[in-house]
């Protein structure tokens, strides 16, 4: 059964267990390689998580002059091959999002890999087993529709795609502001 | 198909025009330079060592894989403009020091763990001087003669390069040095497979034929090679023809999976000079400003390079509100993205970003 990642934005309440999490994951040499924003940082405590999107199309592996960006066949885009990654960078520019790191000294860039041992067993990554506000889920196609059916939507649309993202994306996004009305569980 | 066409309207003879691909000159050339250098090297094959033909013909198949593959990696776009800015700034001062650093003593690794890079440094460097000895004496560039009994006179591409007493340090060497170059890689390949079977970070993402099939392989050529050592010495010979052919074999076998799979980046690593070059050279040029907070985030002509890169792959960033996230630095990046989830515009304002370093 695919599973994907599923991020409810406006459940975030900034705890970070996700970043600290990522660094506990297999592969990530104990360094976290998502992020956590303040929306508004002078005036409220809203914050929202920010992950790779894993795009059906991703721009860091076409830009990648060596191939060390993989494509898994679960559709995770894959951090860079260690041996193959020369250190260019061009990943770091070419994503819409800003999501891979670069580390100078070591010449390679790391980026979320949907923690890649574990969700290509159904497992779900790190950062989804630990949120605790339900922000970041690891559900099913079908979950992720009847999650759809819950919400009174006025334009048809609850996750985001295009034009709120740059293309075709494997993790989903809500758009938030539709989940007012809708009693929470926890 | 339509732009070869539009390429090769150009008028104008030239060499190219007698080979059928890229790959065929690269075969061509390749392989007439080999027989040149060899027919010079044994004194016009006059001392071929037939024992070795089965790495000749190794090697020739693996130059017909290493081409394979690396002409179809350098046509992809950002690979192609990578080689082609890197060729050109090869000239920099700055080159043989971040050659040393990156194909020499491999800075980088050390970074990422003082195991690693023992490791790396042994298999690299044993591999290589492997390579150095057999190669040569396979084409017949390097032959030893001995005119006088006791002496042996080491003749490289048909010169008389010196004369050396047979029990000599030199010449000890130059038996042993294949020797000593399986013994430091098989060093470091068990280095490698010890950390590849307890490390829990390796073990995360290993998989069996990427990550264990070379080091396996590389095993196998130095066992095998040094088993012809001991066969000699302490054996009287037994079995040695034999294991001569298994050695080859596993020589050829791993000569011919080299271009496709993890040991693919020996060769394909000098291009990690080239970026380094390009961008350190770009960048002394012009940075890019990002357009939200003035940052100097990269070098233009990389920016220029990447756009025009995913636009071969019909990706643009234009956003509505009239830039593109190419002019964005990453940070500015991942708050528009915010922006764009939660409707207020994080990247306005002039916060830095909060703390994302969370410890496990």
């Amino acid at each position: 059964m695919k599973k994907r990642l599923y991020l409810e934005l406006e459940n975030c309440i900034g705890c970070r267990s996700c970043l600290a999490a990522c660094t506990q994951c297999g592969g990530h040499e104990e360094r976290n390689r998502n992020y956590v924003y303040d929306v508004n940082p002078l005036v409220n405590r809203q914050t929202m998580p920010l992950m790779c999107l894993h795009c059906v199309n991703p721009a860091c592996a076409r830009s990648c002059p060596a191939q060390a960006i993989q494509i898994h066949e679960t559709g995770a885009v894959l951090s860079a091959l260690v041996e193959k990654c020369i250190g260019c960078q061009n990943c770091t520019i070419a994503c819409p999002y800003g999501i891979p790191k670069f580390d100078t000294e070591q010449n390679l860039m790391y980026k979320c890999d949907l923690c890649i041992d574990r969700s290509k067993d159904g497992i779900p990554p790190m950062c989804a087993s630990v949120c605790p506000s339900n922000t970041l889920q690891w559900l099913t196609d079908e979950e992720i529709e009847a999650k759809q059916k819950q919400f009174n939507l006025d334009n048809g649309k609850w996750v985001t795609s295009m034009p709120y993202l740059e293309g075709e994306t494997n993790v989903r996004v809500n758009l938030p502001g539709i989940l007012q009305g809708v009693t929470k569980l926890f | 198909m339509q732009t070869n066409t539009s390429i090769n309207k150009k008028t104008g003879r030239s060499i190219n025009d007698a080979f059928a691909s890229k790959f065929a000159k690269s075969m061509f050339l390749s392989v007439s330079a080999l027989v040149i250098l060899s027919f010079i090297g044994t004194r016009m094959f006059t001392h071929v060592d037939l024992n070795l033909y089965g790495y000749m013909v190794g090697t020739i198949v693996f130059i017909g894989g290493f081409f394979y593959r690396f002409i179809a990696w350098g046509e992809r776009p950002p690979t192609k403009i990578l080689i082609k800015k890197g060729l050109k700034l090869l000239k920099r001062k700055s080159t043989p020091k971040t050659a040393v650093n990156h194909l020499g003593i491999y800075d980088f690794i050390k970074n990422r763990g003082l195991y690693r890079w023992v490791q790396h440094i042994l298999i690299g460097w044993g591999c290589v001087l492997a390579c150095m000895v057999t190669f040569p004496l396979v084409f017949g560039w390097m032959y030893f003669t001995m005119d006088d009994n006791g002496h042996y006179t080491i003749v490289l591409m048909g010169l008389n390069l010196m004369t050396v007493k047979a029990d000599g340090i030199i010449a000890w060497f130059s038996y042993n040095a294949l020797n000593i170059s399986a013994s430091m890689v098989i060093a470091g390949v068990c280095m490698a497979l010890h950390r590849r079977l307890k490390n829990m970070q390796a073990r995360a993402e290993q998989k069996f034929i990427y990550d264990f099939l070379p080091l396996y392989l590389l095993l196998f050529i130095s066992i095998t090679g040094l088993l012809l050592t001991v066969q000699n010495v302490f054996l009287h010979g037994w079995m040695q023809p034999q294991m001569s052919l298994i050695h080859q074999f596993s020589v050829i076998v791993t000569l011919i999976y080299l271009p496709f799979g993890k040991l693919a980046h020996i060769p394909f690593r000098p291009v990690s000079v080239f970026a380094r070059n390009y961008r350190e050279h770009y960048g002394d040029q012009a940075m890019k400003e990002c357009k939200v907070c003035g940052d100097h985030f990269v070098s233009v002509e990389q920016s220029n390079d990447v756009i025009n890169v995913l636009g071969v792959n019909e990706m643009e960033f234009n956003m509505q509100d009239g830039f593109n996230l190419a002019e964005l630095c990453l940070p500015c990046r991942r708050k528009y993205r915010i922006s764009r989830f939660s409707g207020f515009a994080t990247h306005q304002v002039k916060v830095k970003e909060a703390n994302q370093n969370a410890k496990g």
